[in-house]
């Protein structure tokens, strides 16, 4: 970790090349990262608002604060996944330390997410929701989401270099995971046979800490912060240490 | 041990290979051989018991036929492969060019990746902003820095990649036959630079087929076979050795 201090002038331009390479090739470039969530809100919000109406007041906001969640979680897990793999020839080449590559496709992510915060506040004007001060608990809430993103992705991305079918698998868990963590969905709805999946999904501590502060205006209660904040912590620790146990072997794979 | 400036020390350094031998791809696949017990490897020992030291400021030529262990060595030393047994130390800031344009990516412009390459070398982004103008310089492409680099030709990511990679002095130098590619006007300005580096006191590795070159550039000289270090010291012995040797297979059916 010490050594990836050394390296902070290639994690940032392996971060601003990240964002470059996404949006070269399309013309309205990064507006898409605000176009795209947006887009999921307006369908969403057609589809379900009117079954939702009335657990969940201004049901737009609720939505977008849970996609904006899950796509920078998805998409972040799965660039780190493949971050290793897509610099396999690299990795043969030049001695770096390998971490760089995970680290700051997740960073590149958060950049992503700050992005799409322009659009939300926009909604929250629109549709008159109240913004209140605990909005300034954010930035907190974006750091355990992106240190439980990033120990995701540390164990991961040499998984994906060991093993082919990493990359299928996490595909399918993703889309499992997503329907276990009520995005777009209030929790009173969920079956009582499946309330333990939902309620016991770390993922689902993590989000709410990240929409309370914008849908219900509120700082998370201690308890739920607690509980993100551990599983964030943990996610770090097992990706540290499977990473560091792994990455010798690396260049041996791919 | 390190007392006389020894720049990279060798103990005994072995390093293995694990080939598949069923390919294993998935996960599933190997959860079963793992329970099973049978999770067979092909081992192959690219390195065997490997030592050796280099002092400041030498240039050593390695020499060996096809899959004798060349460039697993150059790995080792330059730190991108961990030795499976024995120990590696070394000192000072290590330039390796194992293949000339590796980490390029072709999206970028060649301005963009003289910085991306340089990072991945270890540099600051500051000890690149001095040193810019002389990368490009070196590399001759004038304006053609400013377009992607998948408009290049062969020629010029050679150029450009040689210009980044020697732009510091560094400690140590390690070539892989790099310098096969590249026009002769290129060629002689990338041996120059490379007898400033030493006269100035690199330590340099040159891994060649030329026996020629080796034998121009190096005083010293190793020859591995099959993984294992046969012969260490003054070239024109080594190589004489190594001829022999090579001969003397080449007319024995089934070696």
């Amino acid at each position: 970790m010490i050594e990836l201090f050394r390296y902070r002038d290639l994690v940032r331009a392996l971060v601003v090349r990240d964002l470059k390479v996404r949006y070269r090739r399309s013309t309205i470039g990064f507006l898409w990262t605000m176009l795209q969530p947006m887009f999921t809100m307006l369908v969403l919000t057609l589809v379900f608002s009117a079954l939702f109406r009335f657990t969940l007041p201004n049901y737009p906001v609720y939505a977008l604060a849970g996609i904006m969640f899950w796509n920078f979680f998805s998409q972040s897990v799965t660039t780190a996944m493949n971050s290793l793999r897509g610099n396999a020839q690299l990795l043969t080449k030049i001695p770096v330390p390998k971490a760089v590559f995970p680290v700051a496709t997740v960073i590149a992510g958060v950049i992503n997410l700050l992005f799409a915060m322009v659009p939300l506040f926009a909604i929250l004007l629109i549709t008159g929701h109240p913004i209140r001060p605990a909005v300034l608990f954010l930035p907190v809430a974006i750091l355990i989401a992106a240190l439980f993103t990033l120990g995701a992705g540390l164990v991961l991305s040499p998984m994906a270099v060991f093993f082919y079918d990493t990359v299928e698998m996490v595909t399918v868990v993703l889309t499992l995971l997503m329907y276990m963590t009520p995005v777009f969905y209030p929790m009173d709805i969920v079956p009582a046979k499946y309330l333990w999946a939902v309620r016991f999904n770390p993922l689902r501590s993590v989000m709410e800490v990240f929409r309370d502060p914008i849908y219900f205006g509120k700082i998370p209660p201690l308890p739920h912060l607690a509980v993100a904040l551990g599983v964030a912590a943990a996610a770090l620790v097992v990706g540290i240490i499977a990473f560091r146990r792994s990455s010798d072997r690396i260049p041996f794979y791919v | 041990m390190t007392s006389h400036g020894e720049v990279i020390e060798l103990q005994d350094v072995s390093l293995c290979y694990r080939l598949a031998k069923q390919k294993i791809p998935s996960l599933k696949e190997y959860a079963i051989h793992f329970v099973k017990g049978s999770l067979a490897y092909e081992k192959l020992w690219a390195l065997k018991g490997v030592s050796l030291s280099v002092t400041d400021g030498e240039t050593v030529g390695i020499v060996g036929r096809n899959g004798a262990g060349k460039s697993t060595l150059l790995k080792v030393i330059s730190g991108v492969l961990k030795p499976t047994k024995g120990r590696l130390w070394r000192r000072g800031w290590v330039a390796p060019i194992l293949e000339l344009g590796t980490g390029f990516d072709f999206e970028l412009t060649g301005y963009e990746n003289v910085y991306l390459n340089a990072l991945l070398l270890g540099r600051q982004r500051k000890e690149i902003d001095e040193r810019l103008d002389e990368i490009v310089a070196f590399s001759g492409l004038d304006d053609f820095i400013r377009s992607p680099i998948r408009n290049y030709s062969s020629g010029m990511l050679a150029r450009l990649g040689f210009a980044i990679a020697t732009a510091w002095k560094p400690d140590v130098l390690i070539l892989d036959e790099v310098l096969a590619v590249g026009d002769a006007r290129f060629l002689k300005r990338c041996e120059q630079r490379i007898e400033e580096f030493r006269q100035a006191g690199t330590t340099i590795l040159i891994v060649s087929h030329d026996s020629e070159a080796v034998r121009k550039n190096c005083r010293r000289c190793l020859w591995l076979e099959r993984g294992e270090l046969r012969a260490d010291g003054p070239t024109d012995e080594v190589l004489a050795r190594y001829r022999e040797f090579s001969e003397g297979n080449g007319t024995r059916p089934g070696v």
